[in-house]
């Protein structure tokens, strides 16, 4: 099963991504893909790593380049979250790049060894403020990163305050 | 306990006004900076949180009291996390608070409601 949880900032989407483990017992994997620079980032990995807690993940940190992570058949990953790896694709060089296919594919492609992937993400676009031309290129990258994975997803949950409104196929927990 | 949740200008107070007609409604945007008790109505919650925000006040600590003690209100709060990471850090802080409280006031809410165009679509529980 493939499924994209996504939602605005705060909105629970991580516990119940979490939650979705709590019953499966193959080896579990957590993909993160946030950069650990600055105090409020630390902060967020180490709340995020408290949550985890005792829950039996082995956790891999890729910044960028999903597509070479080990990966062994039946296994469950969590990657969290697409809006830092985004980020981290398109800024990485001098000139922005669009990461859009290598992304896709790089989920698909784990998504297919896996035998249950979860995909954080983040709806980002719903500020209505003009931002300059670097972000809302992101917001457009990410939006449509978005559409492609929840084309072949097989559920797509958005979080609304830590309730799951479900938007494609079923709830999983 | 009632969430009424959405963006800004969806038709949450109408829909609360319309279905629930509380005789009384506290607005978090100008009310008194204490916990309410037995509220029928508070609206503007996630503006309370930024003003409590500005005395310092523990956000969370003073929602799950709120929770306790309002236990039969309706409060509405906007959906405020969808977009850009905020660069002014208030702006961050706020948010996450808000992301936070509204997660604690969820879990304790019989029934959620998410307004979309003036739409009400019940997330959880049952609208009565």
């Amino acid at each position: 099963m493939t499924t994209l949880v996504t939602g605005g900032s705060k909105c629970g989407k991580s516990g119940y991504a979490e939650k979705i483990f709590d019953h499966i017992y193959v080896r579990k994997l957590y993909v993160a893909t946030m950069k650990p620079y600055g105090e409020e980032a630390y902060a967020a990995i180490e709340r995020h790593r408290k949550m985890r807690e005792g829950k039996g993940f082995e956790t891999i940190e890729k910044y960028t380049d999903i597509h070479e992570i080990p990966l062994t058949d039946n296994c469950a990953v969590l990657l969290e979250c697409m809006g830092n790896l985004c980020a981290n694709e398109m800024f990485c060089g001098d000139t922005v790049i669009d990461p859009t296919e290598k992304i896709v594919k790089g989920v698909y492609d784990l998504s297919r060894i896996a035998g249950e992937m979860v995909i954080v993400t983040n709806q980002v676009g719903s500020d209505g403020v003009d931002y300059a031309e670097e972000t809302a290129e992101y917001i457009r990258i990410l939006g449509e990163i978005n559409r492609r994975i929840a084309e072949f997803a097989d559920n797509v949950i958005e979080c609304v305050y830590g309730i799951p409104v479900l938007l494609k196929g079923v709830l999983p927990c | 306990m009632i969430l009424i949740t959405g963006g800004a200008a969806q038709g949450k107070l109408k829909f609360v006004m319309e279905h629930f007609r509380p005789k009384e409604t506290i607005n978090g945007a100008d009310c008194v900076l204490s916990i309410p008790k037995n509220a029928e109505c508070v609206i503007n919650y996630h503006e309370l949180i930024k003003r409590l925000m500005h005395e310092n006040a523990d956000t969370a600590v003073f929602t799950k009291k709120f929770c306790t003690e309002n236990q039969n209100a309706v409060i509405i709060m906007n959906e405020i996390g969808g977009g850009i990471i905020p660069i002014e850090k208030s702006e961050r802080e706020w948010r996450e608070n808000v992301g936070k409280c509204g997660c604690i006031i969820a879990e304790k809410a019989d029934t959620v409601i998410r307004i979309t165009c003036g739409i009400p679509a019940v997330i959880k529980g049952k609208l009565t």
